[in-house]
């Protein structure tokens, strides 16, 4: 009992430390300019106000950006679907020459670190007249090793007999693959998903390098500019903060039930 | 309805040979019972004939087509697998229902097909539930359902109860021997369990290595065994093997010197050549006899109303079934006789001595 309750608590220590500082975002982006930085700082503004998130939308247009990031994120989580979880199943289950020296290949390749690429794939890019376009924004996203990877390994689980079943009973490879091993696979492409729809959101090194025009801007992108600006205004860029998490928190928290079943899905068999 | 004709089948992976010249006759109707030890090929022929492999060499045919070059779909044929098999996100309706529903099928057809399968194997009840939700022999039947729903030429069993516990296996069996007289389609099952063979089977097909060592009807494959083997592998407890060499007065020597006399061989082997006497452990005599030889009980296995006696005596150790009535403990001396008419013999490579009315 003791210990439970120690478990307990460390636990909620630790969730508080946590949460604290996002917490304390949500409040500073209501105080008025100036007041964050008081000191000792406030816990909770002195009168309440939305002027940062006025400024925010009115004057700086943070609408655009927003929709802009949604976009992006948008459209790499689909693309990255499309390509990663066809190409996992395929290196899992279906036999074909090269197979796995390919696939060692593409582990090999992962312990590349992503910022050594960015520059030849800028150059890749600019020769394809990609550059300060989403085509290029999209394009590291496209097919992410560890994508393949992550849905190989959930695929190895996938019994063979199951799929020779389907085929015995006339399905085709493509019906095969949409018909039984994606419903199976629900728990592994919602984590995946989740995966690359919160690392495209919150990416700002690519998005900086390949897109120039400010109208193309993603959110980050956008805050590190705005923040050049306005260093001292802590409650303005407490504010675009909030916006910026608060989408991929809700997405989190909508979609975690699918997701703590696909990051278990592997241990325990049955 | 359709027969099955395997001729001369042989399945190489890189260097193994896992099926040698394999030609299996299944007649419209029959049940089929492929057996033998892990490894010997049997499941391998069974995908074969599924087309989940395809062969070295030799050809598949059922009813009029040769199949040999056909994928699975094409074969009219529909399989049970050891491991179910069955698709986990779709209930056991939908598990029954997937091939029709890929073949297109209309609604009322497929209702009527799953409907009428779910009735024959009593899982009415089950239909809305997923696998999760059903137990092993539930499970199995699904199986069996989504094979029934095909409607095809030939069914295809793998070891379909080795994932049972041993009650419910030994009523699965029953249910798969109804369920073949009921529909009447040819089956081809394959299984590492004697049991399963002896009782389903109207022909046996005992591969060890793949090749056949002998096919027939389990009663035929029991009586006379081609080889020792064969022998060995069908019935339970194991048919005894005595090593013996030949005699000049045409009898057998067992170590020790006993001779014990045989049937009236074909072709009786020279004096002095090393043969096997066989005796199944229902055939042995116990009892004073002029040419009892002297075993005594080195263990006793009581299963209420039989008892299997492991004797230790001339030659090694004879396994008798008895009926026990409790006056034969360990340690007791028994006289034994092999009648000649129940010995089978044979010789130095296992295989068997005619007897002359063979």
């Amino acid at each position: 009992m003791m210990r439970r309750w120690t478990v307990t608590l460390l636990a909620a220590f630790v969730a508080l430390v946590t949460i604290a500082p996002l917490l304390w975002m949500v409040s500073v982006s209501f105080m008025a300019p100036g007041e964050a930085a008081r000191f000792p700082p406030p816990l909770l503004p002195e009168n309440a106000t939305l002027e940062n998130y006025r400024q925010l939308f009115g004057t700086y247009g943070a609408l655009r950006f927003l929709a802009n990031s949604l976009l992006v994120s948008t459209l790499a989580t689909t693309l990255a679907l499309l390509f990663t979880v066809p190409a996992g199943y395929a290196f899992a289950k279906l036999r074909f020459r090269g197979r796995d020296a390919t696939f060692r290949l593409l582990v090999a390749a992962l312990v590349v670190p992503a910022q050594i690429g960015m520059l030849p794939l800028f150059l890749e890019l600019k020769a394809m007249g990609l550059v300060n376009s989403y085509a290029g924004a999209l394009v590291p996203w496209l097919a992410g090793i560890f994508g393949i990877f992550l849905v190989r390994q959930y695929c190895l689980s996938i019994p063979d007999e199951m799929l020779e079943a389907a085929r015995i009973d006339g399905a085709g490879e493509g019906a095969i693959l949409r018909r039984i091993v994606l419903p199976v696979l629900t728990p592994i492409i919602v984590t995946l998903a989740l995966f690359v729809f919160l690392s495209s959101w919150n990416d700002f090194m690519w998005p900086l390098i390949i897109l120039a025009d400010q109208r193309l801007y993603t959110l980050p992108v956008a805050l590190a500019a705005l923040s050049r600006e306005h260093v001292q205004d802590n409650e303005l860029m407490m504010a675009g903060a909030v916006v910026t998490t608060l989408p991929v928190l809700i997405l989190f928290l909508a979609l975690q039930r699918f997701y703590l079943n696909g990051l278990l899905a592997g241990s325990v068999k049955g | 309805m359709a027969d099955l004709s395997i001729a001369a089948a042989c399945k190489r992976f890189g260097e193994t040979e896992v099926l040698r010249d394999v030609s299996i006759e299944v007649a419209d109707g029959e049940f089929a019972v492929i057996v033998g030890p892990s490894g010997c090929g049997k499941s391998t022929l069974l995908r074969a004939v599924a087309g989940l492999e395809h062969l070295t060499s030799g050809r598949i045919r059922i009813g009029a087509r040769d199949v040999t070059a056909l994928p699975p779909s094409q074969r009219g044929i529909a399989m049970v697998f050891q491991s179910y098999a069955l698709y986990p996100h779709l209930t056991a309706y939908e598990n029954m229902a997937f091939g029709l529903r890929i073949a297109k099928a209309g609604r009322a057809e497929i209702d009527a097909a799953v409907r009428r399968a779910a009735a024959i194997l009593s899982i009415e009840s089950l239909l809305d539930r997923k696998p999760a939700a059903l137990s092993g022999g539930q499970r199995q039947r699904v199986a069996i359902g989504r094979a029934i729903v095909r409607q095809p030429q030939l069914f295809l069993f793998d070891e379909p109860l080795s994932n049972l516990d041993a009650d419910l296996r030994g009523r699965m069996r029953h249910e798969f021997a109804a369920l073949h007289r009921t529909l009447g389609t040819t089956t081809l099952y394959v299984t590492h369990d004697q049991i399963e063979a002896m009782t389903l089977a109207d022909r046996i097909v005992v591969l060890r290595d793949g090749r056949i060592e002998q096919a027939g009807a389990p009663r035929d494959l029991y009586a006379r065994p081609d080889t020792l083997f064969v022998a060995q592998f069908l019935g339970t407890p194991q048919m005894t093997a005595l090593p013996a060499t030949m005699a000049e007065d045409g009898r057998a020597r067992l170590a020790g010197g006993h001779a014990v006399a045989l049937p009236p061989l074909a072709a009786p082997p020279p004096p002095g050549a090393a043969v096997t006497l066989g005796i199944r452990p229902e055939d042995v005599a116990i009892g004073a006899t002029a040419n009892a030889l002297p075993f005594t009980i080195a263990f006793a296995e009581r299963l209420g109303g039989l008892a299997t006696l492991h004797l230790e005596g001339p030659g090694g150790v004879l396994t008798c079934q008895i009926r026990d009535d409790g006056s034969l403990n360990e340690g007791d001396a028994v006289p034994v006789t092999l009648p000649p008419a129940r010995l089978h013999l044979f010789d130095a490579a296992g295989k068997r001595l005619r007897s002359v009315d063979e």
